[in-house]
């Protein structure tokens, strides 16, 4: 059974189409959504989560109709919001088991579920104190912690490294990656960094203008939007120009030039290039995709707009 | 940050899945109604938070305090402050209370926009609505119910005959019970709509005094105008007004000839229905505030 299938959602605006027509179907797993702010990844998840209603289609998660099904569904699905959504009076601990009540978790059930919780995502003894005086970091954690509390089969995570340090980034993005894959529970996680995505998910869906873009497992995108870097101290020009005699596609960004990625014997060309033209090599690295790779046409931008020398 | 994480690392010791069982809507509901009164009251949270509510709380039973000392000094004669005019005496502190709260039970999960966490949950916008409603008007009934019913028993306790006492004053006892549920209903379903239009606390608490005792107070000086026997139309409009001629017919009590309502002099059942329909426009304008605010 699918997790998620969604026939021709729909969501207008007075002003603006946020979703057109999305119709989608995804396996259980991690997932990664993946647009430019205002694509209309939030107003996907709210439609799924019955926060909004869609203007016309319909759309079923695990199973249940989104509309007609919900308060049962969202017993099982838990929802880390994009916005600030904790009340800063009362402590993390007291929150999250209110929580965990509002899912329908018995009281006891959700004091154990919710130190348990806690814990997991990595918060002590602060988890005592009111959340005034936490910093970004916990308070994701705690947003975490409440979507996860009640053991969702699915969390609908939107933005969840929203305004954190680069270690919090990535503190964050661990925790979600083993959420997902140590627990079994079914991930989908909005972000418009697609590195982000890289790190953690198994399946990308882009959707831009409403418009679902592309859904595939991750691999397929890496290898097409694969591109190296290269940067030598001199002569740039020349490997460029050697390089394309070996018909690969090259193009001058700055000091760089950046060598479309086809397979593994693209590194093998560059590095005998180098050799031969007893160049000295600083950095040969993947360039981490970005969404605007995706967006690029399959072929790099043609020599005579970036001239190379 | 960072060192968190790594600590949460070392000392993870699993994550168990919960297997056991899920209540669903109805126990949702039934934990967020007494969430809800909780925080009406400030229990669970800082004390300061408590210092309002439990203060005029504690305001509400002054009258009927001083009666029962009035009654124990002098004797059980003397009946100043009787349960038929009570909602007179304390009206002030119930519409404070109304205002200082109806915000902090509606406006702060709106303010924290939190309101997204409960409607992606096994509630629905209408159960949230419900249990915010019902834990209102509970917290108004502690301050309506409760001083009547001290009064009440503390008058027969005062007395040398409490059998004597029962026997001749039991026919209150369904007056008390119905002005007290129709003033919390009619005060808590004026004040959560104003609440959930007004996030901001400041503004809510004010509009709601406002609301309250502006009417009155118009209601009042336009009884000079219309002049005994005048039928003035603004009490109508003013929740403290149909409450006081509300009480004053139920209790089969006439106010003193000077009262706007005495003035007025509508039937009394008029007061009944004014106070259903400010019950239905109030739960409506609630109702629908709560299926479209943003979430």
């Amino acid at each position: 059974m699918a997790m998620l299938e969604t026939e021709s959602l729909t969501k207008r605006y007075p002003s603006v189409i946020a979703l057109d027509a999305l119709t989608i179907e995804l396996e259980p797993g991690i997932i990664g959504l993946v647009g430019a702010n205002g694509a209309g990844k939030s107003t996907l998840l709210k439609i799924l989560l019955g926060l909004i209603s869609a203007t016309s289609g319909k759309a079923q998660l695990l199973g249940y109709d989104v509309v007609t099904q919900g308060p049962e569904l969202r017993q099982y699905v838990g929802y880390m919001p994009e916005h600030d959504s904790l009340p800063l009076d009362i402590s993390a601990t007291e929150f999250v088991a209110h929580m965990a009540r509002m899912s329908g978790l018995p009281a006891t059930a959700a004091r154990e579920r919710t130190a348990e919780t806690l814990r997991h995502v990595g918060l002590f003894e602060e988890r005592y104190r009111e959340m005034r005086g936490y910093s970004t970091g916990m308070k994701q954690r705690v947003k975490l912690a409440q979507a996860l509390v009640h053991d969702p089969k699915i969390m609908l995570l939107d933005e969840p490294t929203n305004g954190l340090d680069p270690a919090g980034r990535d503190d964050m993005l661990d925790l979600v990656r083993r959420t997902g894959t140590e627990f079994g529970i079914a991930i989908m996680m909005s972000s418009h960094l697609l590195g982000e995505i890289e790190q953690v998910c198994d399946h990308l869906v882009v959707i831009d203008g409403g418009r679902l873009l592309r859904s595939a497992p991750i691999s397929s995108f890496t290898e097409t939007t694969g591109s190296l870097v290269v940067e030598v101290e001199t002569g740039a020009p020349q490997l460029a120009d050697r390089l394309r005699a070996h018909s690969l596609e090259v193009v001058a960004e700055g000091r760089n030039i950046l060598v479309a990625l086809n397979d593994v014997a693209t590194y093998d060309l560059i590095r005998d290039a180098i050799v031969d033209l007893d160049l000295s090599l600083v950095r040969l690295e993947q360039r981490r995709s970005t969404l605007e790779d995706i967006f690029r046409p399959a072929t790099p931008a043609p020599a005579e707009e970036a001239p190379v020398g | 940050m960072a060192n968190e994480g790594r600590q949460g690392s070392i000392y993870d010791l699993g994550y168990r899945h919960y297997d056991g069982e899920r209540q669903g809507r109805s126990a949702a509901l039934y934990a967020l109604y007494i969430h809800s009164l909780r925080a009406c009251f400030g229990l669970g949270r800082r004390a300061q938070s408590k210092i309002i509510p439990i203060g005029l709380a504690i305001l509400v039973f002054v009258p009927a305090a001083i009666q029962l000392g009035i009654a124990a000094i002098l004797s059980d004669s003397v009946e100043i402050i009787k349960a038929s005019s009570y909602f007179g005496w304390v009206q002030s502190i119930l519409a404070l209370f109304a205002a200082a709260i109806a915000p902090e039970v509606i406006g702060r999960d709106q303010r924290n926009r939190t309101l997204s966490l409960y409607f992606s949950r096994a509630l629905t916008r209408t159960d949230y609505a419900l249990a915010k409603t019902a834990a209102f008007v509970t917290a108004m009934l502690c301050l309506t119910l409760l001083p009547q019913l001290v009064l009440f028993f503390g008058n027969g306790l005062a007395g040398n005959d409490l059998n004597g006492y029962f026997a001749d004053e039991i026919d209150q006892v369904p007056a008390i019970f119905a002005t007290a549920v129709v003033i919390s209903l009619v005060m808590a379903l004026v004040s959560l709509p104003i609440a959930a239009h007004t996030p901001r606390r400041a503004y809510a608490t004010g509009s709601i005094l406002g609301v309250f005792m502006i009417t009155w107070i118009i209601g009042g000086a336009l009884s000079e105008v219309f002049g005994e026997g005048g039928a003035n139309p603004a009490l109508f409009f003013a929740p403290l007004h149909i409450l006081r001629g509300f009480s004053y017919w139920i209790f089969d009590d006439p106010p003193s000839p000077d009262n706007p309502i005495a003035m007025a002099d509508f039937p009394g059942v008029f007061y009944l229905f004014a106070c259903l329909a400010f019950i239905a426009l109030g739960g409506y304008f609630f109702y629908r505030r709560m299926q479209r605010v943003a979430a």
